[in-house]
């Protein structure tokens, strides 16, 4: 019986992969740098969080398929998406011409826009009128972008946004630059900079977050489109903004 | 039972191999790495100006700052350097505890790890400018490897040398500064010269801290046009290009100093 069993799991082995695919529901490797809240963030027990990454469970849910999220560092997200490490980024990315023309991007899923934030000393409400200062902002974002386009302002780049907060309260910036639900959480909300920062001004920029996927890849861009299409329809696109960016 | 064999002991530095005539193999091997990198660095920028050449105009401020930290770091270690190696010989056991206990401390904590604690933990507490913040969490660690240096320099003087001083009637502190010293400067020379090229690598850590220096220039620049490889390709080259640079300067200056003997 014993021996009759072990010949049969290989075939069982090759039946389960051959049908499987068509039973379980295809995974997809998504990677995001959760220190991004609250779009993404690690929370108390280690699992990543966040707007973004209940936007695409829902998302999933309704195309039919599943995530799989991997917590990458920003800079070098793209670069993993060329060696296939992972199918696509989640990790509130504005869909830009320059990106466009390296990666493809499912539909805008939210829009957002960069704003300033200040120490609460500072009374200039805009990038132009903070000649001579150093602005931070995390490298490679479309906020680090936009100082690099006002003359006479230095853009010092970081790795995490949370380091260019704590360089601010240490005093050697000036500003920071980043999306503005993300400087709400540190302007307003955490209780270490709350008494110190202020968020300077609106929003400067306009900008529609994608999901990024491999350029070519229009399978999945389908797939990810039908999904952002239905969560969007069904209005739970708009739950979860009252849960996570009230 | 073997207490009369001789320890064989195994010198390898951290910094880079320095090139002398004695070891051939290394002597060859450094010209091809030197020439070969300024070689397939000129050919890249020419034969494909995009993006070699953009990334190359793109970074000359990074190596401005990796030579300014290296640099500051490097006099201040010395300075931390030499207390720490005189305290670590000191008879005095307050001071000999002190040094010591820095000394461990130090070692026992990655350089990486050091570099965000006493740049963050210097924030907290003093306004001190990015540059200098980063210069002196590199010169705090090193300055625990060079006190090593410096200690082991000043055990390598012969004892006969500050017994002599002693009966000539000098303090124990005349005879470190007029006798001791001195010969050990030219001992820990050679090693001093390979803590710096370990210093200039290892500078690339304070990329972290948003200082802009080589390889930040380059994150920045690969950042924005996504040519991750052809960036890091250039970052690699220029390293190499400049600590093999230095290692062939001190390779010199180290057989200058034998040869005065």
């Amino acid at each position: 019986m014993k021996k009759l069993l072990l010949l049969l799991l290989p075939v069982l082995a090759l039946t389960l992969s051959v049908v499987s695919p068509a039973l379980a529901a295809r995974t997809i490797t998504v990677a995001t740098d959760a220190t991004w809240p609250p779009m993404e963030m690690v929370d108390a027990n280690k699992n990543i969080v966040g707007y973004d990454i209940d936007f695409l469970n829902a998302a999933a849910k309704e195309a039919g398929f599943k995530v799989v999220f991997k917590n990458t560092a920003w800079d070098g997200i793209f670069a993993g998406l060329d060696s296939g490490q992972y199918d696509a980024v989640i990790s509130s990315v504005t869909i830009t011409p320059e990106r466009q023309k390296k990666y493809d991007f499912s539909l805008p899923y939210i829009d957002a826009g960069q704003i300033l934030v200040v120490p609460k000393s500072e009374r200039a409400t805009r990038l132009a009128d903070m000649k001579g200062k150093k602005i931070g902002a995390q490298i490679g974002t479309t906020g680090a972008f936009e100082i690099k386009k006002v003359n006479g302002v230095e853009l010092k780049t970081y790795d995490e946004i949370g380091l260019a907060f704590e360089d601010m309260a240490a005093g050697r910036i000036q500003g920071v630059v980043c999306d503005e639900p993300t400087a709400i959480i540190y302007a307003l909300q955490k209780k270490e900079y709350k008494a110190k920062f202020k968020i300077a001004g609106k929003p400067f920029t306009k900008e529609a977050y994608g999901i990024c996927v491999k350029k070519g890849n229009k399978e999945l861009v389908s797939l990810l489109n039908r999904g952002i299409t239905a969560v969007k329809k069904k209005k739970i696109d708009q739950q979860l903004k009252k849960k996570w960016l009230k | 039972m073997h207490e009369n064999e001789a320890k064989k002991q195994i010198e390898v530095g951290d910094g880079a191999a320095i090139p002398t005539k004695k070891d051939l193999g290394l002597f060859t091997a450094w010209r091809i790495a030197f020439f070969g990198a300024i070689a397939v660095l000129g050919w890249l920028t020419y034969a494909k100006p995009d993006p070699y050449l953009t990334i190359l105009k793109f970074v000359p401020d990074g190596i401005v700052v990796t030579f300014k930290v290296t640099v500051g770091a490097i006099l201040l270690a010395l300075v931390i350097g030499l207390i720490a190696g005189l305290g670590r010989v000191a008879n005095n056991r307050l001071a000999n505890g002190l040094a010591s206990l820095y000394v461990e401390v130090i070692r026992g904590i990655p350089l990486l790890v050091q570099i965000f604690y006493i740049y963050y933990a210097l924030g907290r507490f003093v306004k001190v400018p990015d540059m200098l913040s980063a210069i002196i969490a590199m010169a705090v660690c090193y300055g625990a490897y060079m006190g090593e240096v410096f200690r082991a320099g000043i055990q390598s003087i012969p004892k006969g040398q500050m017994e002599a001083a002693l009966t000539l009637g000098m303090t124990r502190s005349q005879a470190m500064r007029h006798v001791v010293v001195p010969q050990a400067f030219k001992v820990v020379l050679p090693p001093v010269g390979n803590e710096f090229i370990a210093l200039l690598k290892d500078s690339s850590l304070v990329s972290i801290l948003a200082v802009a220096d080589l390889l930040r220039r380059g994150r920045e620049f690969a950042s924005e046009s996504f040519t991750y490889f052809e960036t890091y390709t250039v970052i690699a080259l220029i390293y190499l290009i400049i600590t093999l640079f230095f290692s062939k300067l001190i390779g010199i200056m180290e057989e200058r100093i034998n040869a005065g003997r």
